[in-house]
Parts: structure tokens; C-alpha cells; sequence
């Protein structure tokens, strides 16, 4: 009986991992399709509505199935062209300037150029 | 007279210029030193100001509840869908981009601010 309780507290537990997470990506995606504020704030709540009807739900296949057809609208509504920070890779500085080996160094002789 | 005299003594010495940088740290800073970007490590204190800026300013919560050491689901009453969103807010104020997994793990502020001021790209 523990154990069937245990596994059942563990898949709950991968349950609302998995809920928390296709929050934040959805938020983020989000953010990604109404870049002004103010439509972003709408849509946010809007999204958070939608978990919130949700809530109370029990049946673990039923939460199952609905966090699947939540990623698969996630999946559908994917922006082309995310936002992402510059340094984080997909980003447009990703890369940009390595470090140089550290063999390499650059010489500051100012005022020597002309070999005394 | 007293131009031609300087003028000869700087024929014959060698003004040394001020040398290479030796030690790694400094050598570093010097060719990154117009990076626009993750350089300006912050301090302890503006992490933490700023952090609680973040989250005293979220509609949810009690500004006067919000302290540095403040659990976000047991001490502010929140959900775990706005602990969510408070990480969001805090990824846009700094500027970073943390991934899914440690995300999920931040719950509290001190915890957040550690992973802030732990993060080497954070402005």
C-alpha cells in the first residue's frame, strides 16, 4: 500500500513538474507573439485562466492527457523567432568573440616602434 | 635652453611605459574591457534591492511581507504557477537565461538571489 501511495505521490510529482514548466515556455512564447505590454499582460492572463480551470482535476490519467494536448498546442503555437538573450545559445552573440588561446598575447610597445 | 637641454636628456633615456599586466585577472579585464555585456559583475547588496523590487512589485504580493529570506510558496502564500512567473520577471530584470531545469528549482528569494549573484553573465 506505501508503495502504491509513493509511486502515486512520485507521478503526481512529475505531473506538476511537467505543468510548471509548460507554463513557463508557454509565458514565454507568450511574450515572444505580443511583444507590446500591454496586449502581453492580456494574453498572460488569459493563459493563466485557462491552468486555472483546470486546477482541481483528480484523475491522474485524465491530468496525464491533458498535459499532453497542452504540449502539443505549445508545439503548434511556437513562435519562428523567439526572443533569446544574446549570450544564451541561439543567440546573436553566441560565440561571437572567444576567448583567445592562452598562449596568445597582445604587445603594447607604444613609442618602441622605432627599434632603439 | 631649457627645452634643448630636456630634449637631449630624452634622447638617452628610455621612459619606460607602464608594462604589460601580469597577473591573469587584470590581463582579462583589459581586452574585454568594451564588452557591453556581463562584465559588470554586481555586488551582493544591488542584487538583492533588485530582487525584491522584482518581487514587491508583483500584484500578488504583500510589499511589507518581502524580506531576503522569504519562502514564496510557504511565507508569501503563492502558487506554484506564480513562483513561475516571478522567475520570469526575474530572468527579464537581469537579463539572463536560465534554463528549464534550474527554473524549477528556484522557490525562495535567497535562493534566487544566490543563483543571480553566482551567475557569471548577469547585469
Amino acid at each position: 500500500m506505501n508503495l502504491a501511495t509513493a509511486s502515486y505521490l512520485a507521478r503526481r510529482a512529475a505531473q506538476k513538474e511537467r505543468v510548471r514548466t509548460l507554463y513557463r515556455r508557454a509565458l514565454k512564447d507568450t511574450l515572444n507573439w505580443a511583444v507590446h505590454r500591454h496586449l502581453f499582460y492580456h494574453d498572460a492572463d488569459a493563459l493563466r485562466e485557462k491552468f486555472e480551470a483546470n486546477r482541481n482535476v483528480e484523475d491522474i490519467e485524465l491530468i496525464d492527457r491533458m498535459i499532453a494536448a497542452g504540449e502539443a498546442s505549445y508545439n503548434k503555437w511556437r513562435h519562428p523567432d523567439p526572443y533569446i538573450v544574446p549570450w544564451a545559445p541561439g543567440g546573436t552573440k553566441f560565440c561571437r568573440n572567444p576567448t583567445p588561446p592562452p598562449g596568445i598575447e597582445i604587445i603594447h610597445d607604444y613609442g618602441r616602434e622605432d627599434n632603439y | 635652453m631649457a627645452s634643448a637641454l630636456r630634449s637631449s636628456i630624452l634622447r638617452h633615456i628610455r621612459v619606460p611605459i607602464s608594462g604589460t599586466l601580469n597577473l591573469n585577472g587584470s590581463r582579462l579585464w583589459t581586452f574585454r574591457s568594451m564588452s557591453s555585456h556581463g562584465d559588470d559583475h554586481l555586488d551582493k547588496q544591488e542584487v538583492v534591492d533588485r530582487v525584491l523590487d522584482v518581487v514587491k512589485s508583483f500584484p500578488k504580493v504583500d510589499p511589507s511581507k518581502v524580506t531576503p529570506d522569504v519562502h514564496f510558496q510557504k511565507d508569501l502564500g503563492l502558487d506554484s504557477l506564480d513562483t513561475v512567473e516571478i522567475v520570469m520577471a526575474i530572468e527579464e530584470e537581469f537579463k539572463l537565461e536560465i534554463p528549464d531545469k534550474e527554473a524549477d528549482k528556484i522557490d525562495s528569494c535567497p535562493l534566487a538571489i544566490e543563483y543571480i549573484y553566482n551567475h557569471p553573465m548577469s547585469s
